[in-house]
């Protein structure tokens, strides 16, 4: 007990002023994502990182002083994992009516996501730490980033593929409700939890709020089963 | 400003329990899940917590992103070895993803109509 908090003080006491950096990217990538009326690929993550990636290269600072310099962001990525029950704990009140067709939805949607990213990684002969780093990539990324910790991938390549399954999810899934003639708001949140996690859900909450409750739901299930069956049948998977 | 920082002071303890926990009885998981899923049950169980935890849980998940932007900047530091798999890396990525929500709309439609006839 005594080492998860000293373990938890020493990330809240390494903040220092790269924190700075870090909220000033991130205004000026908010500030551009609330002009742009929220346009998809103006994710204020595809805006801050290559602006703090530049500063970074004109004042000359490395990445470690950089990362360890923003503790406080870091150690608050395990309460936001937690506060993810809040939400789901409210739509988990929708479950009883659907519950069977639901839990299979979810645990072959769930399954297939994961499985199909990793044999595409086999198909293309991709590294093993490519594979551990991307074998969590539709987990909503809190969650994702825990998995990736354990099972030993790059966390740092993780959040740049969570980030790119989110929105190519968001990009392709209305062709994909069109094509399968799939109406029904409450399933079409549910994929669009399972497969393109927060920023599906997000996009999910901007039709109805019945179909943001169903993504809630699809996100965090997904979340927690991939989180049980990922790191103990990952091994099957890398040599 | 009380509310707020008593939401965080359960998230966090709900963390460390998590962690804990997985350490104790030596689980295959992340202690954050744990805690999660813990904290999950809680919930369903008593509401009692609810109104403490709204606000700062609302708002940790709005500006998730933020919480994220050091760990993403780390990608532009991540080597020659990773860069030369980025075009496969996003071909798995995308295709993964529209396989995936291919897959689940047939299923969902496979059920329904199954749901139908039963009715």
């Amino acid at each position: 007990m005594t080492e998860i908090i000293l373990y938890q003080w020493m990330l809240i006491s390494g903040t220092s002023w790269p924190l700075l950096l870090t909220l000033a990217g991130f205004a000026v990538a908010w500030w551009a994502y609330i002009r742009s009326d929220r346009a998809s690929l103006l994710h204020p993550l595809m805006i801050a990182t290559p602006l703090i990636y530049l500063s970074m290269q004109v004042i000359d600072l490395d990445f470690a002083a950089y990362y360890s310099g923003n503790g406080v962001l870091n150690w608050l990525l395990g309460p936001a994992t937690v506060a993810l029950a809040v939400p789901l704990s409210q739509q988990l009140r929708q479950l009883p009516a659907m519950f069977k067709p639901l839990t299979v939805a979810l645990v072959l949607g769930g399954l297939f996501a994961t499985l199909s990213a990793l044999i595409l990684v086999k198909l293309f002969d991709l590294s093993d730490i490519v594979l551990l780093s991307l074998a969590a990539k539709s987990v909503t990324s809190p969650i994702a980033l825990s998995i990736v910790e354990q099972i030993g991938g790059l966390t740092s390549l993780l959040a740049v593929a969570t980030m790119i399954t989110g929105l190519a999810g968001i990009v392709m899934a209305k062709s994909i409700f069109h094509f399968t003639q799939l109406e029904d708001e409450r399933w079409q949140g549910l994929i669009l939890g399972v497969t393109a996690h927060a920023i599906g859900t997000a996009k999910a909450f901007e039709s109805s709020p019945r179909c943001g409750a169903f993504a809630t739901l699809g996100m965090g299930i997904n979340g927690i089963l991939t989180a049980i069956v990922l790191p103990a049948s990952i091994g099957f998977f890398v040599a | 400003m009380k509310k707020p920082l008593v939401g965080l002071l359960i998230l966090v303890l709900f963390q460390w329990l998590g962690e804990w926990g997985v350490k104790v009885l030596g689980l295959n998981i992340p202690g954050q899940l744990l805690g999660m899923i813990l904290l999950l049950i809680l919930l369903s169980l008593n509401k009692s917590l609810l109104p403490w935890l709204e606000t700062t849980s609302s708002q940790l998940i709005r500006f998730i992103a933020l919480l994220f932007v050091p760990i993403t900047t780390g990608a532009f530091f991540l080597g020659p070895v990773v860069f030369e798999q980025l075009p496969q890396i996003l071909a798995v990525l995308i295709i993964s993803t529209l396989l995936a929500q291919w897959f689940m709309a047939l299923i969902i439609n496979k059920l329904r109509s199954w749901n139908e006839r039963d009715t």
